[in-house]
């Protein structure tokens, strides 16, 4: 049988690429964002991650997840786009220079 | 942050929302069982210094812009067994054999969808990538469809693509899969099954396979990478409705005519367990069917999130099952759909310190009840005492009942979902 060719069943991508923010020089005397989705024990892993980060950089300042919406749930695409989009504002607002985000699993 | 595992399915998130190089802190193991001493042993030890890493040093591919694809090049050459091998190994099959689709073939299933080749059907989250005729095609010709197949699959991938169906949250570890259930005169003209084994016969399982392949390749959600199931997935799902139900079929009571041929994709993360109801002397086989249907309720495992409302709460969809004889030993007894519904919301309930174990000890949340009152997602009886029988059903709403299956069998199903609404389309055969 004469070999056969074939084409490719993946989508076609719709999303430009962007770069990523920069980086921070340092995280000394930077202000850091939590972000919770109120799940994974993030009330857990939060509280020990600020500790080690306040030890090595004392002036660190870290604004807590529960400064910021984390209401579990909330499943709706359009629901959870405007949820980013407020969590953003108030990160802006509380003149944050990173965010520590995602706690999945 | 992710934990192990996870990592890939972040990287790809970046990825499909134009981030390639979003930068990771990986936690070593399944946080989730672990207690407060390995907790912060683990983030001490090895989460802490990429947290920083990922805040202060960028990553090597910032930046890259990924080049577009052109549908109709070669992928690749060789023989249908060659060609079967290639695919797995890149990932797009479902590990069976795939019949090779050649440019040919896939002409042959465009020119049956009567639409243009490169037409925008959807977008389908995760990877956000778009949808056209001839890539469903290609899916299509690999899961062994026919053309005819065509109309039925774009209503279905436009089902998918609509945000009511929110196909980007299914890639849970519940295992949650798409299901496709068929209605009006299409059921014949495809020959699409409704009866014994209707999953297993005709054309079924061929357009269940396609709607796979289509998540994976299309939607994009790779099994182990994006799409976390623990123990993975079986086959796509087609379902129709029974001509000797007593009811009124699904797409008729969401506002289509009887005449109108529809796809509607729901989901689920089970298929399997089938009870009967038996008629007593005691009890009739309808009020013994309903008394099953709500005991099938209370064993799922998302019971947590059921009786959750409002913006704030995770959507939930339950679909019932029932043989037409259980249909119509329910339909006799005066019974509509509304009614078995409405009976169910109102009957399946469970001690609140009965559910108040299973949302501190087995939903990712780990709350109580009682804060979830107070957060405005539970109502007020979720407040009261340990023993008070409180209703785990949001609204009959989120129940729906098909009338499939072996038309000599007393057998009901509950099939569980969450995340998505049932969506349907209309089929537009051009």
């Amino acid at each position: 049988m004469n070999p056969l060719n074939v084409v490719s069943p993946l989508g076609l991508k719709a999303v430009e690429d962007v770069a990523a923010a920069r980086r921070l020089d340092t995280l000394d005397g930077k202000t850091i964002a939590e972000f919770w989705n109120g799940v994974f024990k993030g009330d857990q892993t939060f509280p020990v991650i600020r500790g080690l980060l306040r030890e090595r950089f004392p002036r660190l300042n870290i604004i807590p997840f529960t400064e910021f919406p984390h209401v579990p749930g909330s499943d709706h695409p359009a629901h959870q786009r405007e949820l980013a989009r407020r969590m953003a504002a108030l990160a802006r607002e509380k003149g944050c220079d990173a965010v520590i985000s995602g706690n999945g699993a | 942050m992710t934990t192990t595992g996870f990592s890939t399915l972040a990287r790809l998130t970046g990825q499909s929302g134009g981030v390639p190089d979003l930068r990771i802190a990986e936690y070593p193991g399944p946080l989730g069982i672990h207690d407060a001493g390995q907790i912060a042993t683990n983030i001490g030890e090895a989460l802490i210094a990429q947290i920083v890493h990922g805040l202060t040093q960028a990553g090597a591919g910032s930046g890259a812009v990924a080049p577009r694809s052109d549908p109709r090049a070669i992928v690749f050459t060789g023989s249908e067994e060659e060609i079967t091998r290639h695919f797995h190994e890149k990932e797009w099959s479902d590990g069976l054999p795939v019949i090779a689709p050649t440019i040919e073939r896939v002409e042959a299933f465009v020119a049956q969808s009567g639409r243009r080749a490169d037409e925008r059907i959807a977008v389908l989250p995760s990877a956000n990538r778009v949808a056209t005729p001839w890539n469903i095609a290609v899916n299509a010709v690999m899961a062994g469809c026919l053309p005819a197949h065509m109309p039925l699959l774009i209503a279905a991938v436009e089902a998918l693509g609509d945000e009511r169906c929110s196909l980007n949250n299914i890639g849970s570890s519940s295992g949650i899969f798409p299901y496709v259930l068929v209605g009006g005169p299409i059921v014949q003209q495809l020959g699409i099954q409704s009866g014994p084994q209707l999953i297993s016969r005709g054309p079924n399982p061929a357009i269940g396979r396609a709607i796979g392949l289509i998540v994976r390749n299309i939607a994009g959600f790779r099994p182990g990478a994006s799409y976390m199931g623990t123990f993975g997935y079986p086959l796509g799902i087609v379902l129709a409705e029974h001509e000797s139900s007593p009811w009124p079929p699904f797409h008729v009571e969401h506002g289509y005519s009887p005449d109108e041929s529809t796809v509607t994709v729901g989901v689920t993360n089970n298929w399997g367990s089938s009870p009967s109801p038996y008629a007593t002397a005691d009890k009739s086989g309808a009020h013994v069917a309903l008394e099953l249907l709500c005991r099938e309720v209370l064993k799922k495992t998302r019971l947590f999130n059921f009786p959750a409302r409002g913006p704030d709460a995770e959507k939930i969809m339950l679909t019932l099952l029932l043989s037409p004889p259980v249909a119509q030993s329910l339909a006799d007894a005066g019974y509509s759909k509304a009614d078995v519904k409405r009976y169910i919301y109102e009957h399946a309930t469970l001690p609140l310190e009965e559910y108040d174990w299973i949302l501190r000890y087995t939903a990712i949340m780990r709350t109580t009840a009682r804060k979830l009152v107070e957060a405005g997602v539970l109502p007020p009886e979720f407040a009261g005492s340990p023993g008070d029988r409180v209703r785990i059903l949001s609204s009959p709403d989120v129940l729906h009942i098909l009338v499939c299956g072996d038309p000599h069998r007393n057998r009901v199903m509950v099939m569980e979902g969450g995340h998505t609404q049932p969506t349907t389309r209309r089929v537009v055969s051009r």
